[in-house]
């Protein structure tokens, strides 16, 4: 058991019997008042974000989990599927617990997981990735209006606006939380 | 360290404006101390705590303020004057945010002759003089919490009450507490988020519950508290001047805050309430300038105003 005041973002917590990750923690005061903390907790299980604002005395149970190693198989519309590195046991999340991931990785990359009693609760994207640009809309040469940057398609299937320099099979650098381009990246 | 001159500016010019708006009102600025031997006991307040050396005698404790109140209390008692004060205060906390600063500078300003609802019309002139101009939105507590909580805390006066509210809007299960602290979780769940952030608002009338220097009107206390995009930055009260009033409360809240275990508890002064004897009808307000600053330049976070944010010195 710890206090409510001493949960962070990335802390796994049992709320009414089912697990939270916390994604963002606020401490609020109010004007005359015991301490308070605002957490926003997101669900593995079911992908729901909950907001939950507690007394900073309040009792919080944390649960332990680990982190381990996942290659990302595939996904089947409903779920995506994962193995184990290390045992090869394979492992099913709702496509709902991480929306849009599908966008951001790549089949048979390997991803830092953490579990908590077999279930995967996050999957830890790095926050930049390099990505291959397999569809490209030729640049109108002249068109200042769009700023210089056009659409294309990553291997992903995410579609994002970038330089209008950028070609078809060329890699580029993307900001994974925002999906904006970052840079070309050569070689 | 920030550096940025057009906020290091900014924040000078709005001292100016509030000086020029209270100067030409005939208010006197005081200058009171930031350290003092007592405190006004206030149990969720926690303070930082020094010591006067004096190598004849022993050592004893001093306190930095967390509000110039009680000093400016017993000058308005005496000279009958309208006064004001910028300030620093200090915050002892463990709780460090956006909107937090343990060392942080404040508005007082007392208007003998005002309650709070005259309180309403003065501050907004003084927003307008800083540069905020848009309506302040006005309702009660519990209008707010009718409308964003769906219910209406004043007909739920007992702690079992406002504890079946809470859980049928899904908060808790929690262990015994108080009215205040079930009633804080609410407000910080439903109705403060949803609070207009575009234009200040002003909630008047808080619960009786809730334990303060302002005056008794029935259900509510004589005090308002203004948000301006989603932050609390002022409090106002139609300042207590009953003396046995006042040694009331502060016999409460020190009874409350001796059980404190965890931190220093401060000594407080059992005369403060003749010393506020005479006091006539007055108005308080007190304002965080920093937030006030936040609200001007449109600045999310509170470090981005302080030169030496008290967060980097902590790491």
């Amino acid at each position: 058991m710890i206090k409510a005041g001493q949960i962070d973002k990335g802390m796994a917590l049992l709320i009414k019997g089912a697990p939270f990750v916390c994604i963002d923690r606020e401490f609020v005061n109010p004007g005359k008042g015991s301490a308070f903390v605002r957490l926003k907790l997101k669900s593995p299980t079911t992908g729901q974000v909950l907001q939950e604002t507690m007394k900073s005395q309040d009792n919080a149970e944390e649960i332990t989990v680990e982190d381990l190693d996942f290659q990302y198989t595939f996904n089947d519309g409903e779920n995506f599927h994962f193995m184990n590195t290390e045992s090869f046991e394979e492992n099913e999340v709702p496509m709902t617990s991480f929306p849009d991931y599908q966008l951001i990785m790549k089949e048979g990359e390997t991803f830092r997981c953490t579990v908590w009693e077999g279930k995967i609760l996050d999957v830890q994207v790095p926050s930049k990735v390099v990505y291959t640009v397999t569809e490209a809309e030729d640049a109108i040469k002249g068109d200042t209006v769009t700023g210089a940057t056009k659409f294309v398609t990553l291997e992903t299937g995410l579609k994002l606006r970038v330089p209008i320099f950028i070609k078809q099979g060329e890699k580029i650098r993307v900001n994974t939380e925002t999906k904006e381009y970052l840079e070309r990246v050569n070689g | 360290m920030n550096t940025d001159i057009e906020t290091i500016k900014a924040r000078s010019a709005m001292y100016r404006a509030i000086r020029d708006f209270f100067d030409n009102r005939g208010y006197l600025e005081l200058e009171t101390p930031s350290l003092s031997s007592t405190l006004i006991p206030e149990p969720t307040i926690e303070c930082f705590e020094t010591a006067f050396i004096n190598p004849y005698r022993a050592q004893k404790s001093f306190y930095l303020i967390p509000s110039p109140e009680l000093f400016m209390k017993p000058f308005i008692a005496a000279t009958g004057r309208s006064v004001y004060q910028i300030c620093k205060c200090f915050r002892n906390s463990e709780q460090l945010g956006f909107e937090h600063n343990p060392e942080f500078t404040m508005l007082e300003y007392y208007t003998v002759g005002y309650d709070e609802k005259d309180s309403i019309g003065l501050t907004k002139d003084l927003l307008s003089a800083v540069g905020i101009k848009q309506e302040i939105e006005t309702m009660t507590m519990d209008q707010a919490f009718q409308d964003l909580a769906g219910f209406s805390f004043l007909e739920c006066q007992k702690p079992s009450q406002i504890r079946q509210k809470a859980y049928e809007k899904g908060l808790g299960p929690f262990g015994p507490e108080s009215w205040e602290d079930t009633f804080n979780r609410i407000f910080l769940t439903f109705v403060e988020p949803c609070l207009s952030k575009d234009h200040p608002v002003i909630l008047t009338d808080y619960p009786r519950q809730i334990e303060c220097l302002a005056k008794n009107d029935g259900l509510v206390k004589r005090r308002w508290e203004m948000y301006i995009g989603g932050i609390e930055v002022a409090n106002c009260y139609d300042e207590l001047t009953d003396v046995e009033q006042i040694r009331d409360v502060y016999e409460r809240e020190t009874a409350i805050l001796s059980q404190r275990l965890d931190t220093p508890i401060p000594d407080t002064d059992p005369d403060f309430a003749t010393k506020l004897q005479g006091m006539k009808p007055c108005s308080g307000v007190a304002m965080g300038l920093d937030r006030l600053l936040m609200a001007i330049l449109d600045k999310k976070d509170i470090k981005d105003l302080i030169l030496f944010p008290f967060s980097d010195m902590l790491t």
